[in-house]
């Protein structure tokens, strides 16, 4: 996976009340590249992530994207990096459409935004976003209508729609059952697969060792572990969550 | 003796003999007791009277029939009246509410610094009865159904605001964060993300206060400040019974009919 690097975590370190929530992170992941990151609860995923879409300022160290420092992105540069949250996080009143729209106001006008009017091209694009994840069928529908599965499909679209460097996702498919999960999984591969780096955090090793090029291992705030999946064996799931829970991987 | 028994046992003794809680539940008791009884006294509540007064709010009633429909045209003029204050004062105080109740969400408000001073007089202002606040305004800007709308508007303005600022603080930010990292200004972000969240419920409330203050402005008359409270006031002091419950009739009729046509108006917004 050779290739220029999309985002870099360089020496990422923050602090929650005395307590070192992260400390010294490092990596990168190059263009069209799966990272998954694993790591039991409490490793400090949420807060890296956090930091690295931009809602959280790190103490120490710098997150760039395509070269910019997150930290110092006001307002449309934010659109460079997207975000897939865990719980979706879609307007629920609104439409998939109106959703996925919301992608483009990092680019027009803000009181096109306020008034909900998108040129013809933003609303193609749109659409064109919501049939690459499957559900041009469900436009017009309202968010809190559709299941959790296709109400992650929608703010990946969203995502989509900003024509981000790169798709950032917390846990996005720890709400969803495991069919459900792999197919979302598959779809974020897939969109990789297109030009697009993903950085994942996941709970469960095998979708890792399925879908991602690589996986980053954190544990305690700090990177146990930084290797091609292939790499990722028994031994380095063992050091990541102990014994009982590497079984199923295969040395 | 098995582990669960000693806990037991445990737990029995601790519950045997006057103990600190159990103390504490009888002093409450008793200053409940204490308390409604000396509320029984202020409130000045005699049985004896209503029994020896009630006969004779049947001789009224037996002379209201027939009911004075010849005023009717007035009667319902002033009902009209009534209504229109509560929709002006209800809209004036839903406008004032929701740049206050902005100013009085700790998460929301630009101005983290008028938090404060924004809850404060909105407690001030809900803390006043529309009532009391009719009588300051017929004051000042005389008799009449414009002093009713003030009266209305200043209270309503403190309870929608707290209501609103309140619904506010507890609406899931998710969507506004996910809005706001597509790169969305903030203004953007709260009008695409918050508002479709927040304005059914807003709306609805709105309606209930208005529908509310068509119900409080019926006392509004009797403190000179319009509508048909005034008309109610005039038949008690004339002892006009059919007049007097001609008035009440149509009172619950109208309060009635907005009653149904709000909750119906309220369901299809929510």
């Amino acid at each position: 996976m050779a290739g220029l690097s999309r985002l870099e975590v360089l020496s990422v370190s923050k602090r929650f009340g005395g307590r070192a929530a992260i400390e010294e992170v490092s990596f990168s992941v190059n263009e069209r590249e799966f990272v998954a990151v694993l790591g039991p609860s409490g490793a400090g995923k949420t807060t890296l992530f956090r930091c690295v879409a931009g809602l959280l300022a790190p103490d120490r160290g710098k997150v760039r994207v395509a070269g910019l420092d997150v930290s110092t992105l006001r307002g449309r540069e934010r659109r460079h990096i997207a975000v897939v949250f865990q719980q979706f996080n879609l307007v629920s009143r609104l439409s998939a459409f109106e959703n996925v729209l919301a992608g483009r106001l990092g680019y027009v006008a803000s009181w096109r935004g306020l008034a909900r009017r998108f040129e013809r091209a933003d609303r193609l694009l749109a659409l064109e976003c919501l049939d690459r994840v499957g559900l041009l069928a469900h436009a017009g529908q309202r968010a809190d209508t559709l299941s959790g599965g296709q109400q992650q499909r929608v703010a990946i679209a969203r995502a989509l729609a900003q024509e981000p460097d790169i798709i950032v996702a917390d846990e996005p498919v720890s709400s969803l059952d495991p069919t459900i999960s792999a197919e979302i999984l598959a779809l974020l591969h897939r969109i990789c697969r297109e030009g697009v780096s993903i950085l994942c955090s996941l709970h469960q090793v095998h979708f890792a060792l399925q879908f991602a090029d690589r996986i980053v291992g954190l544990s305690q705030g700090k990177v146990a572990i930084d290797t091609a999946t292939a790499d990722f064996d028994r031994e380095a799931a063992n050091r990541l969550y102990g014994a009982p829970a590497a079984r199923g991987v295969e040395s | 003796m098995s582990a669960a028994r000693v806990a037991l046992d445990e737990l029995e003794k601790r519950h045997r003999g006057l103990t600190w809680p159990r103390a504490r539940l009888w002093l409450g008791v008793a200053l409940v007791v204490a308390f409604y009884a000396v509320s029984w006294r202020l409130a000045g509540v005699d049985p004896a009277k209503l029994a020896t007064g009630l006969p004779r709010l049947g001789h009224w009633l037996a002379q209201a029939w027939p009911p004075a429909l010849g005023e009717l045209p007035l009667f319902l003029l002033r009902t009209g009246e009534t209504v229109a204050m509560a929709a002006i004062g209800t809209t004036a105080a839903v406008l004032l509410a929701i740049p206050a109740a902005i100013l009085a969400s700790r998460n929301i408000t630009p101005l983290p610094r008028l938090y404060y001073p924004m809850r404060w007089l909105l407690n001030a202002l809900r803390g006043i009865d529309s009532f009391v606040f009719a009588l300051l305004f017929v004051a000042v800007v005389g008799l009449g159904p414009f002093a009713g709308v003030l009266g209305i508007a200043l209270h309503t303005w403190g309870s929608a605001a707290k209501f609103f600022a309140d619904h506010m603080e507890n609406v899931n930010l998710g969507p506004f964060e996910a809005v706001r990292t597509t790169g969305a200004p903030r203004s953007t972000a709260i009008a695409y993300a918050l508002v479709p969240d927040v304005l059914p419920v807003f709306a609805s409330t709105s309606l209930f206060w208005w529908e509310f203050n068509v119900r409080a402005s019926t006392v509004l008359g009797v403190v000179g400040a319009g509508g048909i409270g005034q008309e109610l006031k005039n038949s008690i002091d004339l002892l006009d019974f059919p007049r007097l419950f001609t008035i009440i009739a149509i009172i619950l009729v109208v309060v009635t009919a907005l009653d149904q046509f709000s909750s119906w108006l309220r369901k299809e917004l929510v």
